[in-house]
C-alpha cells in the first residue's frame, strides 16, 4: 500500500461523495420518510391516533416496498401473547435437533408471520430505511419511531421488545436479548486446542469471507510455551459471544447487542458511535475498530451485511466503526449453512466446531462428547477467565495458559498467509500539510 | 465580602465598588484583543486539526487495538475529559459550598467558578465527541435508545450527567445573576441589550428573595449530588466497573477522583481569580484573604489526593491478587507518576510553611503552586486511563504491556480546549459582572 494511495481516501467527511455514501447506505426514501416522521410528531402530538397513522401509510409503503409487513394491518395489532412467548422460549420444551435444520427462530416466527420459513427482509429493510430517512430530520421524534419500527416485528420477537423495551429501529428494533439472560438457543463454539497446530488457516479464511482491513484478524492464534514445556502450544482467541458480555452492557447506544435468535453477540454498523467503550470493557480483547477508511486500508467486504432483522452486522465495519468475530452471522440464518463458518470450515484440523450449545446433538456438543468419550471421561475443558462472570460461550478442550506462559513466535508466521499481525504498522495515518511542507521545503 | 477600606455610596446608591465590578463591561483594551487573537489562533489550529481527524478517522491519533498489538484504545481524550469534568464539578461544588456553608471569603470568586464550570462541561463534552469514530451519529445513535442503554452503561449515565449538570449550572448563574442584571439596567452595554433581556425574562423587583431560596436549594442539590453523581460516582465508575482492568478497579476511586476534581477545580479558580484581579486592578474585590484561603483547600485536597493514592499503591503492591498487583507496580514504575504526585507534593508543603510563617505570603508564588495540581492531575489522569488498559487481566498478549504516546492531533485538542476557555471569559467579561453585585452592596 503506498502513502499516496492513503492520502487520498474514497469518501471525506462533509463532502458530497460522503454524503452519497451515507444516503447509499441507508437505501431510503426520504419523502417517504419525512412525511412517517410528520404524522409521527402529530401522533406524538395527540393530533392522530396511532391508528389512523398506520392506516394512512400503508398504501404508501405498499407502494414504494411492495408490502407492508407490519403485522399491525393484519393482525388488529394483536400484542404478543406473553404465555406462548415464554413458552416456546423454554428450552425444556425443545427436543433434539439437528443442526442443520432451518433456523429456529423462523419455528417460532412461523404461526404469527403467516408464513414458514423467509424472514421478511424485504419490508423490514424498507421500514427501517423510511424510517432511518425521517430520523435525519426528526431525531426528536426517535421514541416515535422506535415504537413504529419495532411494530413491523413479527410478534414472536415480542419477548424482545418487552426486555429491552419497545427496541428501536435498528439494532434494538426487536430480535435483541438482554445480557445475562439465557436464550433457547445459544451458539457457541468447541475449540480443541489438543487438535490446533497453530497454522492460521481459521485467521486467512475470516479475513477473506469478511474482507478484513489489513492487520485486523478477528480470530487471533497466540502461540505461547509454559515453563515445562519443549513444544508450543496455541490458544485461538476469537469473541467469546458470552452471554453476559460487558461489551453490550456497557454501549451507549444499544449498537453492541446480543441476538435474540442465536445470542450471537453483534454490532449494528448503522448505530457504533465508535466510543470504543466496548473494545476497553472486553476483558478477551477482541474487537477490533476501524480507525480509517476500509477501501484505503484493504478491506475489500462487498457485500450487504444485514441479517434477517435488517441489521447491518457482518464484514468488515466501516470507518469510526467497532469491529469484532461475529460468528459468521448471515450464515445462522440461512438453512443451508446454520452451524458452520468461515474458519471453522477452513481448519484442517477439525478443531473448531460451531452449532447451538443448548443442543445437545449440535455439532460442538456431539463432538466434545465423542472427545470425552475417547479421554475416557477425562478430558479437561475450560472457558477463557470464566472467573470474571461473563459467561464465555467458548468452550476450549485443552488446558488454559498458566500465569507463567510466554508468547512465543509460532510454526507459522501472518506474514506467510500475507496477514499483518502487527496492525500498529500500518496504522499510519497521512502526512499532515505541515510536516510535508517541512519536508518539501 | 470584607475589604479593607469601604468606599463611599454616592447619590445613585452605588458604591465605588459596583463602578470597580463594571471595569471590564467597557470598550476592549489591546490586551484584550490580543488575548482573542491569541485564543482564536489556538482555536483554528486544534479545527484543523479536528478537520484531519473527522477526514482520515481515528488512524491520526496514536490510539490502536488492545487485542493482539499492544495498542491503546483510550488515551489522552478521555484522561482530558476526566479532568475536565474534575475541573467543572469542582467548580461548581465550590460555588454551592459558598452559599450553603456561609463561606464568605470566597463569595468573590462564586460566579467565576460557576462560569468555570459552564466552559469545563463544555469542553467535556467536546472531549466526547472529539474521542468518537463517528461523531456524526452522537445525537441519532445516544438519544433514541438512552432509556435502554442508560440501564446499564456508565458511559450512558455521563453523557446524562453532564447533560443534567450543565442545565444545574445553567440555571443557578441565571438566579443569581438576574438580580444584577436587573440593579445594572442602563449601566450594561447596550450592544447586549437583547441577550440581557432575555436573560430578565418575566423578573419581578421583588423575587431576588424567592431566587435565593431557589439557588440556595439548588446549591444544596450540587453538594448533595456530588459524591453520587460527579466526581465520586458516575465518573470514576466509567472504569472501575469493568472487568478487565484491575489497575481501575477498587472503592478508593471514586473518593479519589472527587479529590482530584476539587484540587484541580480549586487550582483553576485561583488562576483564574488571579489573572482577573491582576487585569482589572481588583485588588480591594478579590484581597489577599482569598487566594490564602483558596491555597490551603488546594492542599487539603491535594494531600487527601495523595494520601488516597497511598492507600491505592500500599494495598496493591503488599499482598494483592496478582493482575491488581502487576498493574499497581506498573504504574510505581512510572516516572512521570512520580512526578505528578511530587508536584502535589509541592502545593501541599507549601502550604504547610505558609501555615507556619503567615508573615512570609506571597500570592504570585500561592498562585504558582495552586496551578501544579491542575497539570499533575491531567497527567495521573491520562496515566490512570493508559495504564488501566496496559495491564489487563489477560496479559499473554504480544505487546502487553503496549505503549503510547499522544500524536500532535491528541495534543492539540488541549490547545483547543484551553482557547475555549479563554475565548469563554473574554466573552464573559464584557457581557456579564463577573462579581456578585451583592459582594460589593454588603
Ligand atoms: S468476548 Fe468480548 S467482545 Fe465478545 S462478547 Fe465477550 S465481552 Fe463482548
Ligand atoms: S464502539 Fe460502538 S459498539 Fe462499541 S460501545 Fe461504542 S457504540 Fe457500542
Amino acid at each position: 500500500m503506498t502513502s499516496e494511495h492513503r492520502d487520498d481516501p474514497p469518501n471525506l467527511v462533509g463532502s458530497d461523495a460522503w454524503a452519497r455514501e451515507v444516503l447509499a447506505d441507508s437505501e431510503h426514501d426520504t419523502g417517504l420518510g419525512l412525511a412517517v416522521a410528520r404524522d409521527a410528531q402529530r401522533v406524538v402530538a395527540g393530533e392522530m391516533t396511532e391508528e389512523e397513522f398506520r392506516r394512512r401509510h400503508h398504501g404508501a409503503y405498499l407502494e414504494a416496498f411492495g408490502v407492508d409487513a407490519r403485522p399491525s394491518l393484519d393482525d388488529g395489532l394483536a400484542p404478543p401473547d406473553p404465555e406462548r412467548s415464554r413458552a416456546e422460549a423454554s428450552p425444556a420444551d425443545r427436543g433434539p435437533r439437528d443442526i442443520a435444520e432451518p433456523p429456529r427462530p423462523q419455528d417460532t416466527d412461523a404461526g404469527d408471520d403467516g408464513g414458514p420459513g423467509e424472514p421478511a427482509t424485504v419490508p423490514r429493510r424498507a421500514v427501517l430505511g423510511a424510517v432511518g430517512g425521517a430520523a435525519i430530520g426528526a431525531l426528536f421524534f426517535g421514541e416515535m419511531f422506535r415504537r413504529n419500527a419495532s411494530a413491523g416485528e413479527p410478534p414472536a420477537q415480542g419477548d424482545a421488545a418487552s426486555a429491552r423495551g419497545d427496541g428501536t429501529a435498528r439494532a434494538a428494533g426487536g430480535g435483541v436479548a438482554p445480557p445475562g439472560k439465557q436464550l433457547p438457543v445459544q451458539f457457541g463454539m468447541v475449540i480443541d486446542l489438543e487438535r490446533c497446530d497453530g497454522c492460521l488457516d481459521c485467521v486467512q479464511a475470516c479475513s477473506d469471507e469478511n474482507g478484513l482491513s489489513e492487520g485486523v484478524l478477528w480470530p487471533y492464534v497466540l502461540s505461547y510455551q509454559e515453563p515445562q514445556d519443549v513444544d508450543p502450544r496455541f490458544l485461538v482467541r476469537m469473541c467469546q459471544h458470552c452471554t453476559k458480555a460487558p461489551c453490550v452492557m456497557v454501549c451507549p447506544t444499544g449498537a453492541r447487542h446480543r441476538r435474540l435468535a442465536d445470542g450471537l453477540v453483534l454490532t449494528d454498523y448503522d448505530v457504533c458511535i465508535g466510543c470504543r467503550y466496548c473494545q476497553v470493557a472486553c476483558p478477551y480483547g477482541a474487537n477490533v475498530f476501524q480507525w480509517s477508511h476500509p477501501a484505503v486500508y484493504g478491506g475489500s467486504f462487498q457485500g450487504d451485511g444485514r441479517d434477517s432483522r435488517g441489521v447491518k452486522v457482518a464484514g468488515d465495519p466501516p470507518m469510526g466503526v467497532m469491529g469484532k468475530c461475529t460468528f459468521c452471522p448471515i450464515r445462522q440464518e440461512d438453512p443451508e449453512r446454520r452451524g458452520t463458518a468461515s474458519c471453522v470450515d477452513a481448519c484442517a484440523m477439525g478443531a473448531l466446531h460451531i452449532g447451538d450449545l443448548n443442543d445437545p446433538e449440535s455439532a460442538p456438543n456431539r463432538y466434545l462428547a465423542q472427545r470425552r468419550e475417547e479421554a475416557g471421561g477425562n478430558l479437561p475443558t475450560f472457558r477463557l477467565l470464566e472467573g470474571l462472570g461473563t459467561e464465555p460461550n467458548i468452550i476450549y478442550i485443552g488446558q488454559p495458559p498458566s500465569a507463567q506462559a510466554e508468547l512465543i513466535d509460532g510454526p507459522f508466521d501472518y506474514e506467510d498467509w500475507d496477514l499483518t499481525e502487527d496492525r500498529r504498522a500500518v496504522l499510519e495515518g497521512p502526512e499532515p500539510w505541515f510536516r510535508r511542507l517541512a519536508r518539501e521545503g | 465580602m470584607a475589604t479593607t477600606q469601604r468606599p463611599s455610596v454616592d447619590e445613585t446608591g452605588d458604591s465605588a465598588l459596583t463602578a470597580t465590578i463594571l471595569r471590564p463591561l467597557g470598550r476592549p483594551s489591546w490586551r484584550w484583543m490580543a488575548t482573542l487573537a491569541a485564543a482564536a489562533v489556538g482555536l483554528a489550529w486544534f479545527a484543523q486539526a479536528w478537520v484531519f481527524q473527522l477526514r482520515y478517522g481515528l488512524i491520526v491519533t496514536n490510539l490502536a487495538d488492545w487485542g493482539y498489538v499492544g495498542g491503546i484504545p483510550w488515551g489522552f481524550y478521555v484522561g482530558s475529559f476526566i479532568w475536565w469534568v474534575g475541573i467543572a464539578h469542582g467548580g461548581i461544588i465550590v460555588s454551592a459550598a459558598v452559599r450553603l456553608f456561609g463561606m464568605d471569603t470566597f463569595a468573590p470568586v462564586a460566579r467565576i467558578a460557576e462560569l468555570l464550570t459552564l466552559a469545563g462541561l463544555a469542553n467535556a463534552g467536546l472531549y466526547i465527541v472529539i474521542h468518537l469514530g463517528r461523531p456524526d451519529r452522537v445525537v441519532s445513535s445516544i438519544l433514541p435508545n438512552l432509556p435502554q442503554t442508560i440501564q446499564t452503561s456508565p458511559l450512558a449515565w455521563d453523557v446524562v450527567v453532564i447533560t443534567l449538570y450543565f442545565v444545574l449550572t445553567a440555571t443557578y448563574l441565571t438566579l443569581t445573576l438576574r438580580h444584577d442584571l436587573h440593579r445594572l439596567a442602563g449601566r450594561l452595554p447596550r450592544a447586549f441589550t437583547p441577550l440581557y433581556r432575555l436573560l430578565l425574562a418575566g423578573h419581578r423587583p421583588g423575587e431576588q428573595a424567592k431566587a435565593e431560596r431557589m439557588a440556595w436549594w439548588l446549591a444544596l442539590g450540587l453538594i448533595v449530588l456530588a459524591p453520587f453523581f460527579l466526581h465520586g460516582g458516575v465518573i470514576p465508575w466509567l472504569f472501575a466497573l469493568l472487568p478487565g482492568q484491575p489497575g481501575w478497579f477498587g472503592p478508593v476511586q471514586g473518593p479519589q477522583f472527587l479529590a482530584a476534581a476539587l484540587a484541580s477545580a480549586l487550582g483553576a479558580v485561583t488562576l483564574l481569580a488571579y489573572v482577573l484581579r491582576r487585569v482589572y486592578r481588583w485588588e480591594e474585590l478579590i484581597d489577599d484573604r482569598v487566594f490564602r484561603g483558596l491555597s490551603r483547600w488546594v492542599g487539603l485536597f491535594a494531600l487527601l489526593f495523595l494520601w488516597l493514592q497511598l492507600q491505592k499503591v500500599v494495598t496493591g503492591s503488599a499482598m494483592a491478587p496478582l493482575s491488581i498487583e502487576t498493574a499497581v507496580d506498573a504504574v510505581v514504575a512510572t516516572p512521570l507518576y512520580w512526578v505528578a504526585l511530587a508536584m502535589l507534593a509541592v502545593t501541599v508543603a507549601h502550604v504547610g510553611v505558609q501555615m507556619l510563617a503567615p508573615q512570609r505570603f506571597s500570592v504570585g508564588r500561592t498562585v504558582a503552586v495552586a496551578v501544579l495540581p491542575l497539570v499533575a492531575i491531567l497527567i495521573e489522569k491520562t496515566l490512570f486511563v493508559v495504564e488501566g488498559l496496559m495491564y489487563p487481566v489477560f496479559d499473554l498478549y504480544e505487546g502487553v504491556p503496549g505503549s503510547y504516546t499522544p500524536s500532535w492531533v491528541e495534543l492539540s485538542s488541549l490547545v483547543g480546549a484551553l482557547s475555549i476557555m479563554v475565548l469563554f471569559f473574554l466573552v464573559a467579561v464584557k457581557v456579564v459582572p463577573l462579581i456578585e453585585l451583592k459582594e460589593a452592596e454588603s
